[in-house]
């Protein structure tokens, strides 16, 4: 069976939010997040999903050096924590954790990799306070290139080689859509083991190896250990016109102009058919099962409707589908 | 006590947008710890299905004399933690329950809001996951739903038309709840009015309990009318026309200050 999941904002119902998104002056708790967390987890079971991205945001603040009075908010919910982790585990779903952009680290700047560094060890925390099994993963990407891409990349294996046990146990990495391809993200593994997160549309985007689909594909989902289900990207590029709305200061009118999409754009649902190609690109070559995380604007809904079109055209995929 | 300021704002998010629970308050003495030690108590095997919200709103019972039956106070939340009824209240070491877990929600200073949110039939409520911007504009209780796009429609058509109906009423068969979108009392009878198959942005997608089908209602003594989506996006007044009539039917509607000994109501 597949798990299909969705990252993190849920737009199927009103108001069930990710985490506490407060400012720091008004002092936002991971303890909130944990009962937003909660209200997820009850909107998952009923529409019977089983594998979700949570928000790197869950503890506001708790890496951020300039405010040292959020630091402690783990520790101050190692209770709740736990109560979450067991919701989790009793109704099997998968969590996995994509820090923020700004979590570079192989960043040349010492204290920026640092930093991210730390968000690092304290997403593998929170997963680990949980009580979560191995394959609740942080995804980061290789980083920035930074004008020497061998040096980026040997940067982010020297990194990634000295953060603790717990945290890097906890890490894959994921091909990125122009910087670090397959090929990069296997250089890596090659050298320290990380599993990779393959992303499809990451794939179609940036391939200067030329690799084949389902070779690219085989050689990520070989890299996660035996008892631990790989994790796939997927997403449809963005084909819509993208309108931008401007507010011109003089007239006081708001200006429409439209721009081609880029490929690299998210659409807002998954293309059923490329969907259904890429299984059975799977299938046909015999690859192990992994579960999917659909990386989709419309989330949730997204994958709802997904099930919905596998189910009108393709039953029988469908059913291999949760 | 503070007078109600609006300081909540959010990150990225309006602060009008920042989630609500209001809870029932049903005892002095909950009042006075929530007023001076800023917290309250839900007992875990009694919590919400939206538990999560940025500030915490009082329903107050009849218990609260000329405050009852109303929203008159709310707080920030600061906190939301899991903690056993002996540690919460340790002077009650020997109550029944006392190892039993609660959700202790830490609260800032109690605020008054502009105005009272009265319930207009002494509804019997437990929780309404709500939004700032709601709790702040509400008439009534019945403003504070979070409902899909048709049911707030049918909701604002309905007091246009100053027709009292109630939100949200659950009704329970033995280990059944159904929902019932709109509730209509009226002097012979109940008239349910349900808005069928919420779109893809409602809170439909299996979130509410199961609605009621026809023959459980009726066999509760309920008069039904469903419209559905695209009944209540196109011909509203139609829609309005027939729950006027089934009203009409059952002898109109009851004196909205009777007490009507609704189940207790909760919410998604």
């Amino acid at each position: 069976m597949i798990r299909l999941g969705f990252p993190v904002k849920v737009l199927g119902v009103a108001g069930l939010k990710s985490h506490d998104t407060r400012r720091w002056q008004n002092g936002p708790h991971l303890s909130i997040s944990l009962a937003y967390l909660r209200d997820i987890l009850g909107y998952l079971r009923q529409q019977r999903i089983r594998f979700y991205r949570i928000s790197p945001d869950l503890a506001p603040y708790a890496t951020h050096p300039d405010f040292p009075q959020f630091h402690n908010q783990s520790a101050e919910c190692q209770r709740e924590l736990a109560a979450v982790g067991e919701m989790v585990r009793a109704d099997g779903v998968r969590l996995s954790v994509h820090p923020g952009q700004h979590v570079v680290l192989n960043a040349p700047e010492q204290e920026l990799a640092e930093r991210a560094r730390q968000e690092v060890i304290h997403q593998a925390r929170l997963l680990e306070a949980m009580g979560l099994g191995p394959e609740a993963v942080v995804v980061l990407h290789v980083g920035g290139v930074y004008g020497n891409h061998h040096a980026a990349r040997e940067r982010f294996l020297r990194q990634a080689e000295m953060l603790p046990l717990e945290a890097r146990h906890r890490l894959a990495l994921e091909n990125d859509d122009h910087r670090f391809s397959v090929a990069d993200c296997l250089w890596v593994h090659e050298r320290m083991g990380l599993p990779l997160a393959f992303d499809y549309l990451h794939f179609r985007c940036h391939n200067p190896e030329g690799m084949a689909l389902v070779e690219a594909l085989a050689s990520c989902l070989v890299t996660w250990p035996e008892e631990v289900t790989p994790k796939v990207h997927f997403s449809s590029p963005r084909t819509a016109t993208v309108v931008i709305e401007q507010h011109d200061a003089m007239s006081g009118r708001v200006r429409r102009r439209t721009r081609a999409p880029q490929s690299t754009q998210h659409a807002d649902y998954v293309d059923p058919f490329a969907f259904t190609d890429f299984l059975r690109v799977a299938w046909n070559a015999g690859l192990r099962d992994f579960d999917v995380m659909l990386e989709v604007k419309a989330r949730d809904l997204a994958l709802l409707r997904l099930r919905e079109e596998l189910a009108r055209f393709a039953p029988s995929m469908a059913q291999q589908l949760m | 006590m503070e007078e109600w300021r609006s300081d909540g704002q959010a990150e990225g998010v309006a602060p009008e947008e920042s989630p609500v629970l209001v809870a029932v308050m049903n005892s002095p003495r909950d009042f006075d710890i929530a007023c001076q030690e800023g917290w309250y108590r839900i007992p875990v095997k009694h919590a919400p299905r939206r538990l999560g919200a940025e500030v915490l709103a009082f329903y107050q019972t009849k218990a609260f004399g000329e405050e009852g039956w109303a929203i008159n106070y709310c707080a920030p939340i600061h906190r939301i933690h899991l903690v056993q009824r002996r540690d919460l209240l340790p002077q009650e070491a020997n109550h029944p329950r006392a190892d039993d877990w609660y959700y202790k929600i830490e609260t800032g200073p109690l605020q008054r809001l502009p105005h009272p949110i009265p319930s207009r039939r002494l509804r019997r409520i437990t929780f309404i996951p709500t939004t700032l911007a709601r709790l702040l504009s509400a008439q009534e209780i019945n403003d504070l739903w979070l409902g899909s796009e048709e049911e707030e429609r049918l909701w604002e058509a309905f007091k246009q038309d100053e027709m009292e109906v109630e939100r949200r009423v659950f009704l329970r068969e033995g280990d059944e709840t159904y929902l019932i979108d709109f509730a209509a009392y009226c002097r012979q009878g109940k008239v349910a009015i349900l808005c069928g198959g919420a779109g893809p942005l409602g809170e439909g997608s299996g979130l509410r309990e199961r609605p009621a089908a026809d023959y459980e209602l009726a066999a509760a003594g309920w008069k039904m009318l469903r419209f559905s989506p695209q009944q209540i996006e196109s011909s509203l007044e139609d829609c309005l026309a027939s729950v006027r009539q089934a009203i009409a039917q059952e002898g109109g509607l009851l004196d909205s200050a009777v007490e009507q000994s609704l189940p207790p109501t909760e919410g998604w």
